[in-house]
């Protein structure tokens, strides 16, 4: 009966430190999920800023007038090399 | 059970208890009696102990503090920081290339092209080829001068002592996903598996309207400087609202983390306590900005009438609100190809004889301090007999002349007619002292107390109110120039604060600052309580009917020009803007030693004329050249349309008189941290609430 109960405890102690050091494994591995999803955040937000910028930019006055022009530009070539 | 089994037994179990007892025995030998260390080249060995592998393992990043965001009086941003990363690398040579030194170099050239394709990662990007090829290029010469490679033999095994660890830069104002993402795929990779590349935390300062902005809101610059006992790059503003000390941020933040052996970051914390950028709230409108911009370019680059080529040296242009001095707009214009970073802001920095535009602000003084009155009459014929008497008998050496011949003139017909002659028969009315309160009362020669960077101040020579010089030679001289804006150069917003003293107050002031947003708590910038003492109302009013009357089709008014120009695009000007016209020529000395003479056109307008809102200065100068450079014809169309372009915005109600806030209280237009609740917002305004 001795010999079965100091078994058993050994048995416990070691499923212990199994679930113990699989826990820690676990945690190891949410963290460092957690840190990538949290520089990928980063990331995210340093796109947002600079497309943000470049929306403000891209609308423009002076950056329409321009495209506008481009595209009468195009437009006319087009319609000149078409009669040509 | 038998005594054999026992002693089998009983050795079993001894033996098994005797591997704890070794294991702790072997783990004090290490930890205590041998307490292991690391050999380190050139410095002290590295102890193994539970301490330094805490050390190793707690990381932080630093989250350096962004520097101040200026917005317009709506809420939209002019300057703002905006965060990136800097990459830096590095990379320990593999062993296999240092076993064989003829695969290192094109593992290195591998490496740099690598990188820099990395770097234009995103099809965005423009010039790609070219902005590849010098990162190519850039990253090959550092890696190249960090390894040594000249001295390294082209085969064989590595040198012994040669370095086969770098570390350098790879890119800073790193701010595309794409390319982030790029970079990050080299780092520990199985292609390289020796490169470790280490993201920093920085920002980078866009302008979303730079064109609009480069002297106003001006730029940055970094060096290098010793803070806190370390080498550190310190940015300052170089001018404009830039060099505002409150922009300058105090401290970032630092967020822990925990790294393994391995360099594998474990998320520990966020980052807390970030600091927010302040807010400045300037007093510009960024529509009329544009406008202000857009019409003195377009005035500058059509030239001279008749020779396009004849262009303007420079041209400024302001727009002030009149119950406020806020300054909506503020424009400047450089002849040639220079970068506008590296061009003076014309509107406070370049100077000019202000001509004809101060002959209302001579006849105001005169008037409210009684040497004329308002109905008094003038005789302005050249030779007349009041010339005579008054201007000829003072024995000055340069005759006094007018552009048209005028009669008897009474004030307002000397503003009309912009008689040269009534203004220095006015101007003699006035003693010496009272013309030394006239320069004190206008500010001229004196700063705006902006606290912009180089500012030039102008004024009057010393020589003017020597006591040395007689009275008699300082009104043939000094009060007759002054009486027509000679003898004296001023900048166009000292002119344009000098007809808001006429028209406020004589301690009336300029602003481009509106106030700080500091953690969401509103500063109003500091403002004198009252606008000091006021001119007479009928004084006021008489001068502005006057004005109001040189914009008109009124036989000799001088800007009649500009109504008859206006007519033919169907805006009939008379009685919807007042103004003066000024025209005037001196010699300049240039940086070079040259002397030129320089032409300026100015003019100053004033909506509505009875009571203004809007006050516009323009002033164009250039060199020599022909005379026919008037006021009327160059300066004034531009100032007119930018009054005309007010009213037109304030019909849209897209004027606002406070800065557009979120329902936060501020403005959100920093970059904040995720664990901030504005993060996510863009760069620009939020919504519009005009509670301030």
């Amino acid at each position: 009966m001795r010999w079965m109960i100091a078994g058993l405890l050994f048995a416990l102690a070691v499923s212990l430190a199994i679930y113990t050091a699989a826990l820690r494994a676990e945690n190891v591995r949410g963290r460092r999920e957690l840190e990538q999803q949290y520089r990928g955040v980063w990331t995210q937000i340093i796109e947002y800023k600079r497309l943000s910028v470049q929306q403000i930019e891209a609308a423009s006055p002076e950056e329409l007038s321009r495209l506008q022009w481009q595209w009468l530009r195009d437009e006319g070539e087009r319609r000149r090399g078409r009669l040509q | 059970m038998k005594a054999g089994e026992l002693l089998r037994v009983r050795v079993a179990f001894s033996a098994l208890g005797l591997v704890p007892l070794f294991l702790a025995g072997w783990f004090g030998y290490l930890q205590v009696a041998q307490a292991g260390a690391l050999k380190r080249e050139g410095r002290a060995p590295l102890p193994l102990n539970a301490h330094v592998a805490d050390r190793y393992a707690a990381r932080s990043e630093q989250m350096p503090a962004p520097r101040g965001t200026i917005l317009d009086r709506n809420g939209a941003t002019l300057a703002a920081d905006c965060e990136s990363y800097e990459v830096r690398a590095r990379i320990t040579v593999p062993r296999t290339k240092r076993a064989d030194l003829s695969l290192f170099r094109p593992w290195l050239e591998r490496l740099a092209d690598s990188l820099a394709i990395a770097l234009v990662a995103d099809p965005e990007v423009p010039d790609r080829s070219a902005k590849y090829a010098a990162h190519r290029e850039r990253l090959r010469r550092l890696m190249w001068r960090g390894w040594k490679v000249d001295t390294l033999p082209l085969s064989g095994t590595w040198p012994k002592r040669h370095v086969h660890v770098v570390d350098f830069l790879v890119a800073a104002g790193v701010d595309r996903r794409k390319v982030i993402d790029a970079l990050s795929s080299h780092h520990k990779s199985k292609a390289y598996p020796t490169v470790f590349l280490e993201r920093l935390h920085s920002f980078k300062r866009v302008y979303p309207e730079r064109d609009l902005t480069y002297g106003v809101v001006g730029h940055t610059d970094s060096y290098l400087a010793l803070i806190d006992g370390r080498e550190r790059f310190h940015t300052f503003g170089v001018c404009g609202l830039e060099s505002f000390d409150a922009l300058t941020p105090d401290s970032g933040a630092v967020r822990r983390f925990i790294a393994d052996g391995r360099h594998r970051p474990y998320f520990l914390a966020s980052m807390r306590g970030a600091p927010e950028p302040i807010r400045l709230h300037s007093t510009l409108d960024l529509e009329l900005q544009r406008a202000c911009v857009r019409e003195l370019a377009m005035q500058c680059e059509q030239g001279m009438r008749g020779a396009p080529d004849d262009k303007p040296m420079w041209g400024a242009m302001a727009l002030v609100e009149v119950a406020t001095g806020d300054v909506l707009a503020a424009a400047s214009w450089h002849g040639g190809d220079l970068h506008p970073k590296a061009a003076s802001f014309t509107p406070y920095q370049s100077q000019f004889d202000p001509g004809s535009i101060v002959k209302p602000l001579v006849v105001a003084y005169a008037l409210e301090s009684k040497a004329v009155s308002w109905f008094d009459e003038f005789d302005c014929a050249p030779n007349g007999a009041m010339y005579q008497r008054i201007i000829r008998s003072l024995g000055r050496r340069k005759p006094v002349r007018d552009d048209h011949d005028c009669g008897v003139l009474t004030p307002r017909g000397v503003l009309m007619n912009s008689s040269n002659i009534g203004a220095a028969m006015i101007g003699l009315q006035l003693s010496r002292e009272q013309w030394r309160d006239y320069m004190q009362t206008f500010g001229w020669g004196k700063t705006l107390g902006l606290n912009l960077p180089h500012e030039t101040t102008g004024g009057h020579p010393k020589q003017s109110f020597a006591p040395a010089v007689p009275l008699r030679s300082f009104r043939a001289n000094s009060a007759i120039s002054f009486s027509f804006g000679y003898e004296m150069t001023t900048t166009t917003l000292q002119v344009a604060r000098a007809y808001l003293r006429m028209l406020q107050g004589v301690e009336a002031e300029l602003h481009v600052v509106r106030g700080l947003d500091i953690d969401g708590v509103w500063h109003r910038a500091p403002r004198q309580r009252s606008a000091g003492r006021e001119f007479r109302a009928e004084v006021r009013g008489q001068v502005l009917s006057a004005l109001r009357d040189v914009v008109s089709n009124f036989e000799g008014a001088t800007g009649r020009s500009v109504v008859q120009r206006f007519k033919k695009q169907g805006v009939e000007l008379s009685g919807l803007i007042g103004g003066k016209t000024g025209t005037a020529f001196g010699s300049v000395r240039l940086a070079s030693g040259q002397t030129v003479t320089m032409r300026n056109a100015s003019f100053v307008g004033l909506m509505p004329p009875e009571d203004p809102k809007w006050l516009a200065v323009c002033v164009l100068q250039k060199k020599g050249g022909r005379a026919r450079f008037y006021g009327s014809s160059y300066a004034a169309p531009p100032a007119v349309s930018m009054l005309l372009r007010c009213q037109e915005l304030r019909g849209h109600s897209w004027m606002r008189q406070g800065p557009r806030v979120s329902s936060g209280g501020q403005t959100r237009t920093g970059l904040q941290t995720p664990d901030n609740s504005g993060w996510g917002l863009s760069v620009g305004a939020g919504d519009a609430r005009d509670t301030r």
